[in-house]
Formats: structure tokens, sequence, C-alpha cells
């Protein structure tokens, strides 16, 4: 395994994955922050206050973290694993959640792996994405069941759970919260589209229709960025006027996956947990 | 290290077509960066996710990396649907299983190669109280499954002609009839 350290961050960053490779795109950053050749890494969160990104392997399943400021690979859950795809940090509760789409679960922890629990082992067939609103205490996921993908939502702890959308649904491989907009978004590539819902309201807008292959999303001020299995690239789109607006597309031609926001800063907020 | 000066500092990288590399700082170690499409690994030894081989020849012949052989039992938006370097199917679906996809999973029979996917491995279903041990496999072929004495149908859940009491789970008994009297 192998690690570069990079200067320390400044600003907002992108991360995606690539194959065994994190990586930020655009000129803002010049450097791999991550290389584990041998790994395939899927999913990529961040935890803002610690400075730590996350990230999920499938060939040694396993979640594990590393300092943006450089360090090595630290393991959080090697056991009990089959498929980890998605995962979100609860910045705020300091929680980690994820899927596993082999044992059909989504299971929660504290960040340095303790507390293990089961949210949610029944009607899920292909979790993939999940994502938290931390300062509302909310969690949402997708599930890509073709006989019926679903996007479902719960309380941080389990409860409340329901069906937030489940028509005109075909891939639901990502999904992004901006808590700016509150508007909760998905890539999909089964109906090529990107959309967004308020989740408390019902109002839902195409954002981007005949795209090629989406995987990850993440929205960052008026953009949402997708990574794209077809195109080997990440798209920028301008979420208000609905319109791609910059493409960047690494050296090496392979799938993408995974990719995140790392604000400078942590949103404001807290939550239930932070205070219990 | 170029920059003691010698001609030599520089060192081309030790990857497949001429692809950059770099120096992890702490350990030393030379890590390709951008191996060949398809490609990936410290020396890009291993194949791309959803592909197989063994693209330098590490473990016997080299085998370039080819897309995952898993008889169309597998879904394109998965990911790791087989092993990197042996090719072993890791997710197979419709119910099938095996290296390849290629057989129906326990407790499922039918033909895991069909092309309808409705066609491929239907289940068992054998019945509780007709089958040995309540097993729930079956043959994979014909999808028999084994049945307690005089316990007939393919899923086990009748008792033969002149035999009764399929509830029983012990197999089924003879009706012991009077000949005289009963109609057959």
């Amino acid at each position: 395994e192998s690690g570069t350290p990079p200067p320390p961050p400044v600003g907002p960053l992108l991360f995606f994955t690539q194959s065994g490779k994190m990586d930020v795109p655009w000129r803002l950053y010049p450097k791999a922050v991550l290389h584990l050749p041998e790994k395939v890494i899927i999913a990529v969160a961040y935890d803002c206050v610690d400075k730590m990104v996350y990230w999920t392997d499938i060939t040694s399943p396993s979640i594990n973290k590393a300092s943006l400021q450089g360090g090595d690979a630290i393991p959080v859950i090697r056991t009990d694993l089959e498929s980890p795809e998605g995962l979100a940090v609860d910045h705020l509760g300091r929680n980690l959640y994820w899927t596993d789409s082999m044992r059909d679960r989504i299971e929660v922890a504290k960040l340095d792996g303790s507390q293990r629990r089961v949210l949610f082992d029944d009607d899920l067939v292909n979790p993939r994405a999940i994502i938290t609103d931390s300062a509302n205490g909310h969690l949402y996921w997708t599930d890509w069941n073709r006989e019926a993908p679903k996007i479902e939502t719960s309380y941080m702890d389990g409860t409340n759970r329901r069906i937030l959308v489940k028509d005109d649904l075909g891939l639901p491989n990502g999904l992004t919260y901006d808590s700016h907009s509150s508007q909760l978004c998905w890539a999909d590539a089964g109906t090529r589209r990107v959309e967004c819902i308020n989740p408390n309201q019902t109002g839902r807008r195409k954002i981007l229709e005949g795209i090629q292959y989406p995987f990850g999303i993440t929205s960052y001020g008026r953009n949402l960025y997708y990574t794209d299995w077809r195109r080997d690239a990440i798209i920028a789109a301008d979420r208000t006027v609905g319109r791609e607006n910059d493409e960047f597309q690494p050296q090496k031609r392979s799938r993408l996956y995974g990719i995140t926001t790392a604000y400078a800063q942590c949103p404001q907020g807290q939550n239930y947990c932070t205070v219990n | 290290d170029s920059t003691i000066g010698n001609p030599t500092d520089c060192k081309p990288c030790p990857c497949p077509g001429g692809s950059s590399c770099a120096i992890v700082p702490k350990t030393k170690e030379v890590v390709c960066t951008n191996c060949p499409t398809g490609t990936t690994g410290k020396r890009c030894e291993l194949c791309d996710d959803g592909y197989f081989g063994d693209p330098l020849g590490e473990n016997g012949p080299i085998r370039a990396c080819r897309a995952c052989q898993c008889n169309n039992n597998i879904d394109p938006n998965a990911v790791g649907n087989c092993d990197r370097q042996t090719g072993e199917c890791l997710k197979c679906i419709y119910n099938t299983a095996g290296f390849y996809c290629d057989r129906c999973n326990d407790g499922f029979f039918g033909n895991a190669l069909n092309t309808d996917t409705a066609d491929k491995c239907k289940p068992c279903s054998c019945s509780p109280y007709g089958t040995v041990d309540r097993q729930t496999t079956c043959s994979q072929v014909t999808g028999q499954c084994e049945c307690l004495p005089h316990v007939t149908n393919r899923d086990c859940s009748a008792c033969q002609p002149g035999f009764y009491n399929l509830l029983s789970g012990q197999g089924c008994e003879r009706c012991d009839c009077n000949a005289v009297g009963s109609t057959n």
C-alpha cells in the first residue's frame, strides 16, 4: 500500500475514486491524494471535523480512513463485509453509515468502527448510494433493484423509514444532498437522468437528460458533479439551469466510481445525537 | 533522484508501455501511476474491476485482461463481478451459482445457460412433508426432490395411488381398504 502525502488542503475539494486511486479533478490539486494500486475503491466520504477521508474497498472488503494531511490507510471496519458500496459520514453524530449490496444491509458504527449495528436488513436488494443530512437528522439511500428501484429515507437512528421516490427510476447509482438549497439529487444510469427533489415537498425536477452512464454524484455550490462509466470522466453541471459546463477526464481511461465534496469548514448545525 | 546531477539519475519507469510512475516518499517504492487501459496495480499486474487475467504473466502464461465471463448471469451495473485474477464469478444473479455462474444455486433447478432469464433456474419448492429430511434442494437437471416412501411428484407433494397421510412427514401409508367394499 502506498500513500502520497499531499500538501495541506485549502478550500473545498472534490474527491473521486478510480480503481484504487483517489484523486482530485481539475487543476485544484496536482497529485493523487491516495493510491492503493491493488484495491478497488468504490465509495468515498469526508469528515469535515477531523479532515479524514473514508472509503470502501471491495477487493478486501473493508472500510478505511486516512488523514488528508497525509498518512497511512487505517482500517475502520474489516469484518462481516462483502460488497460495501455506499458510505456516508455524519459529522455531527460522529457516525459512519454504509450499504453492503451482497449482505443487503445498511449498517452504522462510530467513526472509529466501534458500536457497530445493523440499521436495516430487510427490503433491500441492491443498496448502493447513502448520504446523510446531519443537521436535520435524515438518512437517504438508493436501491437499484431492477424490479423495483427506489430512494428511501429514515431518521439517522433508523426509525421512520419510508420510500421517498419509486416512480420513473431505473438504476439510481448516485445520491447527493445539498444543505444550502435543501435539494436531494440523484444520478440514474437507467433513465439516464439527473433529477432533484426537495425531500419535504413534492417538487421533482429533471436537471439533466440523455446522459451516458452516471455512477457517483456530489453537489457543490450551484454545480453538481457526477462520474460517468462511459465517458470515464467527471462532468460538472449547473443545477439551476440544468446544463453541463465542464468535464474532467483523467489521463488513465477506466471507470470512475464515488465522488464527494470536502468542504473547508463544516456546515453549521447540530442534531439530536450531538446533544445526547 | 535527479538532484545529484548524474546522467543515470533518472531511471525509466518499470511500467508497461512506458507509462508514468512515482516514488512513494515514505517507502521509496516505485508505483506505476497510469497503467495501460484495462490494467492497474503497482506494476500494472492487475486487471481493472470487471475484468480478469494476468497481464504480466506473474502466475503462468500472460493472459490479457478480458471482461468477466459469467454466462450473462451478472448485472453490468454491479461492481466486483468477478475475481480480477482467476475470473471466478462473485455476483451471480437469476438464482445461478458456480465459478462461471453456470449452474443453478442450491434449492433451484433448470439450465443456468438458458438465454431466457425466466427459464434459467426455478425454485425446487420441495414439499416439506413429502421430502427426505425436509431437504430444500433437488436434482439440478430434473428438479426431482428426494421423496419419502410412497410419495410422488417432482416436488414430493402427493402420495402414490393407494397411499395416504402425506402430512405425517414419515412417508405415505397404505390405504389397506377392503378389496370387497372399495370401488377400485
